[in-house]
């Protein structure tokens, strides 16, 4: 096995990051565990960024910690058809033009406070038939879709299952009236 | 070499052959076993061992790579394994893909099949309704397929013998037509369902009602159960993973395992069923053909008694194929209906809607069931426009939701402190009966053969204007209902799914009085190989609403003791 492949070998079996040379991108290389995407690395770091400010690590990790970004990932690339694949990629690339369009900066370069409105903002946004307003339809669908999963692979993760709230395979009897006013559960400061 | 041949002979020949491992068959082996009859039973599928091959049943939410979703591609691929709902990333290892095993669809049938040992009994809903003569009389009353050679009485005892053995949580709800069982304590409705079955007294006396479904779960009796090596039903709700408990009956954890305890039984997996052998001189089978599934290479074994549960198409399927001289159209097929009068039961339509009542209320903790609702239509007398009737599930749900429109630290703290409380959510669903007609059917394709050289079954069955006029009915009715009960926010819906998604196949090797219209007796002997049995889906002379499977099990243990019978006469 020659370097080259060597390196892939370990980059495929620890998680997309092998770097395929691709003319689509020119400069960058595609990520190849996410076959059905054209992600690149920047791309993917984008993404990250996204879900950490979804869902951003305070007192308990927040999404970046986990790695959620990935989840998304795999979940688009492998449980989405052809047509909703292409939206989402075309939303992912059009969201940093948008926000700096729009705000002058880089996604990275805004403050917290600056990355949430704009996340709110562009989950808002509304298209129509103009070349324009598609773009705009698929920023709003891949940033409620990255959501979306962010919230899904943030709360079905083994950190939030095991250590925060952990999950039982066995829930219990069956109660069919408990009053509300009685559930106390301890509140979890995220 | 001749005495080679004789030995080989004598050992693959038994006292019984069952011809499939799930739910029904293994009752048929369970019941053979117990009366020391040495038993083949063969399943086309691999082994499944209780507990040591469930694979997913202790695995947690976040061990599944998709969540539970299926892949895009397999999707793409088996679009109709696909449509089935328990067809999810922790199951989806004991379905039938569709490219696995092609079959022709002339119309349409979304066909569900589980080819392992224990076959569906290890992902079926474990719904258990007994029948009552309201049911058996059906045909007969209105006018439809043909009498059924039994009735309630006849039956009874079987339903009682296997609900104690298999183990089937329930009330007592004294309903004429849904006979009480041998229940063990049932299972509580919420708060909404107790409203919805007293505002169903309220508004109907007592010709509606509401009840907690009786389900094949152990709440109760857990010494008996133990000697089957099965525990009390923990309520994860993960049933069809397979369950470590045994909690739920399927043949894997209960009657397999109880068999092979005997001594008495032989479980030869992978081995698909050619036909049945028919000897000419002695007018009788004499074993059966198999195909090993891995080697492909054809067997024979030999015994007195066949009983074929291949599950209601498979078994029309191995009749078909097993032709002789004397049968050229398919075992015991003089009348030409074999594969005819298939039916199934019609699950399109679906009723949702709130319940702002009741709020301070919720749930916790998980149960196995939901609330059934019996069928209320024609039956002490013809009363609508359609034969027949429907029965419902039903269930009400309440549970903390998160609020989700922020972003940052406002989304999480809401999502790890749930406590946003949404009106109780109520939702039905109908089981309509289907009247059985000749028109639709099974056959062998003529030219399409599967890669174990097996004809491919044809299937050419469809809905017809009785069952559209059921499912504008239950539609109707179920949102009177649900309007006279408070309910708010009422949605129907018809899915126009195609037979078969139902799971409830039924028919083609009818039971009936006489040889010129069915092909069973009333034990079910093939009227023209009394020792050839079919206690499966295939016996069906009508559907009714229930869950069908208590019905096969009782079906199944009745005739094997039958058999039994006759052999010692």
């Amino acid at each position: 096995m020659n370097r080259r492949h060597a390196l892939r070998h370990i980059a495929l079996i620890s998680g997309g990051l092998a770097l395929i040379p691709s003319c689509d991108f020119g400069k960058e290389d595609i990520l190849t565990a996410y076959d059905k995407l054209q992600i690149t690395p920047s791309l993917k770091k984008l993404l990250a960024s996204i879900s950490d400010t979804i869902i951003p690590a305070g007192e308990i990790k927040g999404a970046l910690d986990l790695e959620v970004h990935d989840f998304i990932l795999v979940m688009v690339n492998d449980c989405f058809n052809e047509e909703n694949q292409k939206k989402f990629s075309q939303g992912l690339q059009s969201f940093s033009s948008y926000i700096k369009e729009s705000s002058g900066k880089a996604f990275d370069q805004l403050t917290t406070k600056e990355k949430e409105a704009m996340v709110l903002e562009t989950a808002q946004l509304k298209g129509d038939d103009s070349e324009e307003g598609r773009t705009k339809e698929s920023i709003a669908y891949f940033v409620n879709t990255a959501k979306r999963f962010t919230i899904q692979g943030y709360m079905a993760s083994e950190y939030i299952q095991t250590e925060v709230v952990p999950y039982s395979l066995i829930p219990g009897e069956y109660n069919g009236a408990v009053l509300i006013s009685d559930l106390q559960k301890p509140r979890v400061n995220g | 070499m001749a005495n080679l041949n004789i030995k080989s002979k004598q050992d693959r020949t038994y006292q019984a052959i069952v011809i499939g491992s799930g739910i029904s068959g293994a009752w048929a082996a369970k019941e053979f076993c117990d009366l020391g009859v040495k038993t083949l039973m063969l399943e086309r599928g691999r082994n499944v061992e209780h507990i040591k091959d469930y694979p997913t049943t202790n695995m947690l939410p976040y061990e599944f790579p998709h969540r539970g979703q299926i892949p895009e591609d397999i999707k793409k691929e088996n679009p109709v394994i696909s449509r089935c709902y328990a067809f999810r990333e922790d199951a989806m290892h004991f379905f039938v893909k569709d490219t696995e095993h092609p079959y022709v669809q002339e119309k349409p049938f979304d066909w569900i099949r589980g080819y392992q040992v224990g076959g569906k009994s290890l992902l079926w809903a474990r719904q258990v309704q007994r029948w009552s003569d309201f049911d058996f009389e059906g045909p007969a009353r209105d006018g439809f397929a043909v009498d059924w050679p039994i009735r309630y009485k006849d039956i009874a005892p079987w339903y009682s013998h296997v609900e104690k053995f298999a183990g089937v949580s329930g009330n007592r709800d004294g309903i004429p037509h849904l006979p009480d069982g041998e229940f063990l304590p049932g299972y509580e409705l919420n708060v909404v369902e107790k409203h919805f079955a007293e505002q169903l007294k309220k508004h109907y006396g007592n010709d509606r009602h509401m009840i907690s479904a009786r389900c094949a779960h152990i709440n109760g009796n857990l010494d008996f159960y133990a000697q089957q090596g099965r525990a009390k039903c923990q309520n994860r709700n993960l049933c069809q993973r397979g369950c470590p408990f045994g909690g739920y009956f399927s043949s894997n954890s209960s009657t397999i395992p109880w068999a092979l305890k005997t001594g008495n039984l032989t479980l030869r997996s992978d081995s698909v069923v050619h036909s049945i052998i028919y000897d000419e001189e002695k007018g009788k089978a004499t074993g059966v053909r198999i195909i090993d599934r891995l080697t492909k290479e054809m067997e024979e074994f030999y015994a007195d008694v066949i009983f074929v549960n291949a599950a209601a198409l498979n078994t029309n399927a191995i009749l078909l194929n097993s032709t002789s001289n004397r049968f050229p159209n398919g075992l015991g097929n003089d009348n030409g209906l074999l594969g005819k009068y298939v039916a199934f039961h019609n699950y399109r339509a679906r009723v949702s809607g709130e319940y702002e009542g009741h709020s301070e209320y919720t749930t916790s903790g998980g149960r196995p069931t939901s609330g059934y609702f019996p069928r209320f239509r024609n039956v002490y007398k013809q009363e609508t426009d359609f034969l027949r009737g429907y029965a419902a599930g039903f269930s009400a749900s309440r549970g903390a939701g998160a609020d989700t429109s922020g972003v940052g630290m406002d989304l999480k703290n809401s999502l790890l402190n749930p406590d946003q409380y949404g009106p109780w959510r109520v939702g039905s669903h109908m089981m309509g009966e289907t009247i059985p007609k000749e028109s639709n059917y099974v056959a062998l394709d003529p030219n399409l053969k599967d890669e174990w050289g097996m004809p491919l079954l044809k299937i050419s069955v469809d809905y017809d204007d009785n069952d559209e006029k059921m499912v504008k009915d239950y539609i109707e009715q179920m949102t009177e209902m649900f309007t006279k009960a408070g309910f708010t926010h009422i949605r129907s819906s018809d899915s126009k799914q195609a037979p078969g998604l139902d799971i409830h196949e039924m028919g083609g090797v009818r039971m009936g009085k006489d040889p010129k219209t069915s092909l069973l007796n009333a034990h079910h002997q093939l009227h023209a190989v009394p020792n050839v049995y079919v206690t499966d889906g295939a016996s069906m002379t009508s559907t009714a609403t229930q869950n069908p499977s208590l019905t096969y099990m009782a079906f199944a243990a009745r005739a094997a003791h039958h058999a039994v019978a006759e052999s010692k006469k």
